[in-house]
């Protein structure tokens, strides 16, 4: 019981940073201190959470341009992802992503990307790598639902199925793939079905309870880490916020995502800890933690130096010795 | 060596019993006259391949993708097609094409990709169409006419237009991303497209098992919502059966429909591979004996409807014609160097008009060594 509240109390904690993170990530865009988009996580805590408790520091996650969540959940500080999006020098990719593309192969996290689908196929690739090197590592794969209509999720998901690749594909099916609902773009309803052609195994569930996306997520990872090929997992979740900053939500009603925030998963993470007989102080006690934390990342990144020009051109290219011939003679 | 592991057709209905009687359950109600036809455009088409593959090892065509062995399944499904309907093959389907009325002639002369060739000699061989026999063109670059085949069906159901539209692909296909976007968009829209997989189980050299972890290819089009079936698509009566069933409910439905043909390809990929490099005889001769010929052959001597003067009577028939017409097409001159430049802009801009001239009056117009 003590063991499971103080598991509980971690992934609450986890949970709040996220979304404290993301509060303070949409106030600096409003202020015009954070350029480019910025996808918000909040009310899909609990998948990065859930996820990241089953995996090991060496496995390999990916995930969409929707990344702050997933990366701060692997370990990426708040300090580095906070300084990414203010474009500053001790940003994670060194202020020259932003918030799409965070990148931090020391937690084990790489990439988020612009590309739909896209790196369904890199994913893949990480995995195939695995199997290859016997490395015992697993790559998981986070993708909205909109992307599974594309070609990179096919491909990716095919060879996964074929050569049986440690490989956990995450479907976050948060409703809205921008403002089309999956209706419109899918004659099937339930995405796991696809699964049967790319003969692997499939999983489908509510993602409010933390709890159970990391104990269903744990099962996939296990068989995958024995040689049982991969899994795709559909997760029915909800985002609270618009698909980016610029996105209003003309498409959905204030009464439709009210009625979501009822089973807003910090919210049924509290009452369990509740239940667990954790108190309202222990909680706060918690919470101010963390507030303290993103006030610190924040104040580090409004003052870090902003990305610098030469790290920029060194990125592009590997290193070479080789010397350019001078121009404009024989 | 590999080997594909599907090889019986087990559960997999069959109109054509070994001994040439026929399953009425699974066969088309169609005249013996019908099924006359329907052999003759099975025994035309090898008649040609054979042919076509012994000008190409001459030297005399560059190229040739045969069909050998999946006369069937090809001509089974063209020819149940109606004549309004479309079809957008993939590159193995010419007897589709001829049996639609195409002129053997300009068959032969896009072979020869010659002056009289229909798409002017700027193709590889075998890359024919026709748009007054609702053929569409072929698609080297492998599912690409899927979604063709796909955005083709809308516009049709968007105009009304009650026909159904049919596409060709291989069992290596339906890992393309086409096949993926076509199936789902034809899904979402309820195109009229009829879904032809030909699983002749090898992708050039990569046996189907190898190409999914699925049960099967029809598995497939249940992720996309479409209805699929297997049909034997050694046996042409089955297969014309299946379509024709396939048909009526696409446009009753007013859905897609996609059907997993199971043939075999007994010949190479094309006159550029050598299948004895990575499979091993003794499957192809198994095979061999589902041979679609053979056992349409069987069915129509058991009606009384064929015999063997007939036989060769049928393939002297297509080897004079087809004999005039390579005399013909060899004959012809290649197209003018002028002919390049055309149909790229309505009228011709300054900048081509130059090119034209520099070409025309250049040393390739007067050095006829190197046209």
């Amino acid at each position: 019981m003590a063991a499971q509240k103080d598991t509980l109390l971690a992934r609450y904690k986890d949970m709040f940073r996220i979304r404290r993170f993301e509060e303070e990530a949409a106030r600096g865009y409003a202020k015009g201190k954070i350029g480019g988009f910025l996808h918000l996580y909040i009310g899909q805590e609990s998948i990065a959470v859930g996820a990241s408790a089953t995996l090991k520091p060496d496995d390999y996650v990916f995930q969409t341009y929707r990344d702050h969540g997933t990366a701060i959940a692997r370990g990426t500080s708040t300090r580095a992802a906070m300084a990414e999006l203010y474009g500053k020098d001790p940003g994670i990719s060194r202020g020259l992503g932003g918030s799409m593309h965070f990148f931090d192969p020391a937690n084990g996290f790489y990439g988020g990307y612009g590309i739909i689908g896209g790196h369904v196929a890199l994913a893949a690739g990480a995995a195939f790598k695995s199997k290859y090197k016997k490395e015992g590592t697993v790559s998981m794969c986070f993708f909205g639902e909109g992307a599974t209509n594309i070609g990179g999720f096919h491909e990716g998901a095919s060879l996964a199925g074929l050569w049986k690749l440690p490989m956990v594909l995450v479907c976050e099916n948060n409703t809205y793939a921008m403002g089309t609902p999956f209706s419109r773009t899918s004659p099937v309803e339930d995405i796991t079905k696809k699964a049967a052609g790319y003969g692997m195994a499939s999983d489908r569930f509510d993602g409010h309870d933390v709890q159970e996306v990391e104990a269903r997520i744990g099962a996939a990872v296990e068989l995958a880490r024995s040689g049982g090929g991969p899994t795709l997992i559909e997760i029915l979740t909800y985002r609270f916020r618009g698909h980016s900053m610029s996105d209003p939500g003309k498409y959905r009603t204030s009464q439709e995502v009210e009625e979501r925030k009822k089973r807003d998963p910090l919210k049924v993470t509290k009452t369990q800890l509740e239940s667990l007989g954790c108190s309202e102080d222990e909680i706060l006690a918690l919470e101010n933690q963390v507030e303290e934390e993103i006030a610190d990342a924040v104040q580090f990144a409004e003052e870090a130096p902003p990305a610098r020009h030469d790290v920029m051109e060194r990125s592009v290219y590997a290193p070479s010795n080789y010397v350019y011939p001078p121009v404009g003679q024989p | 060596m590999r080997r594909p592991s599907i090889f019986l057709r087990e559960g997999i209905p069959t109109a054509i019993r070994p001994d040439g009687t026929l399953d009425r359950t699974h066969a088309p109600d169609i005249s013996t006259e019908r099924k006359r036809e329907l052999y003759v455009a099975m025994l035309r088409t090898r008649v040609i391949d054979g042919r076509l593959e012994r000008l190409q090892r001459q030297g005399r065509i560059g190229f040739h993708i045969g069909s050998l062995g999946e006369e069937a399944s090809i001509l089974g499904s063209a020819m149940a097609m109606g004549a309004q309907d479309w079809i957008f093959p993939c590159y193995r389907e010419f007897g589709a094409l001829l049996s639609r009325g195409f002129p053997l002639q300009s068959y032969v002369d896009n072979m020869f990709a010659n002056a009289n060739d229909i798409v002017k000699g700027r193709q590889m061989p075998d890359h024919y169409t026709s748009r007054a026999h609702r053929f569409g063109s072929v698609s080297s670059p492998i599912g690409t006419q899927i979604s063709q085949a796909v955005g083709f069906a809308w516009a049709a159901k968007l105009k009304r237009d009650p026909i159904t539209v049919a596409v060709y692909f291989g069992d290596g296909a339906t890992s393309s991303h086409d096949f993926h976007t076509g199936l789902n968009f034809a899904g979402v829209y309820g195109a009229p497209v009829l879904f032809l997989c030909r699983n002749n189980q090898w992708a050039i050299s990569l046996p189907s098992n190898e190409q999914t972890a699925s049960q099967n290819f029809a598995e497939k089009a249940s992720s996309y919502g479409v209805a699929a079936k297997r049909c034997d698509g050694n046996d042409v009566l089955a297969t014309y059966h299946t379509i024709t069933e396939a048909l009526g409910y696409i446009q009753r439905e007013k859905k897609p429909m996609m059907i997993e043909m199971l043939t075999y390809r007994m010949g190479g990929h094309s006159t550029s591979d050598d299948p004895r490099a990575y499979r091993v005889d003794d499957e192809v001769d198994r095979w061999a004996k589902t041979d679609p010929l053979v056992r349409m052959r069987r069915h129509l001597e058991h009606l009384g409807g064929w015999n063997e003067t007939d036989e060769s009577e049928a393939k002297q028939a297509v080897e004079q014609e087809l004999s005039q017409c390579i005399e013909r097409a060899e004959a012809a001159p290649p197209p003018e160097l002028d002919t390049m430049f055309d149909d790229v802009y309505q009228t011709r801009p300054p900048h081509l008009q130059q090119q034209a001239s520099q070409l025309i009056h250049g040393p390739r117009a007067v050095d006829p060594h190197l046209r």
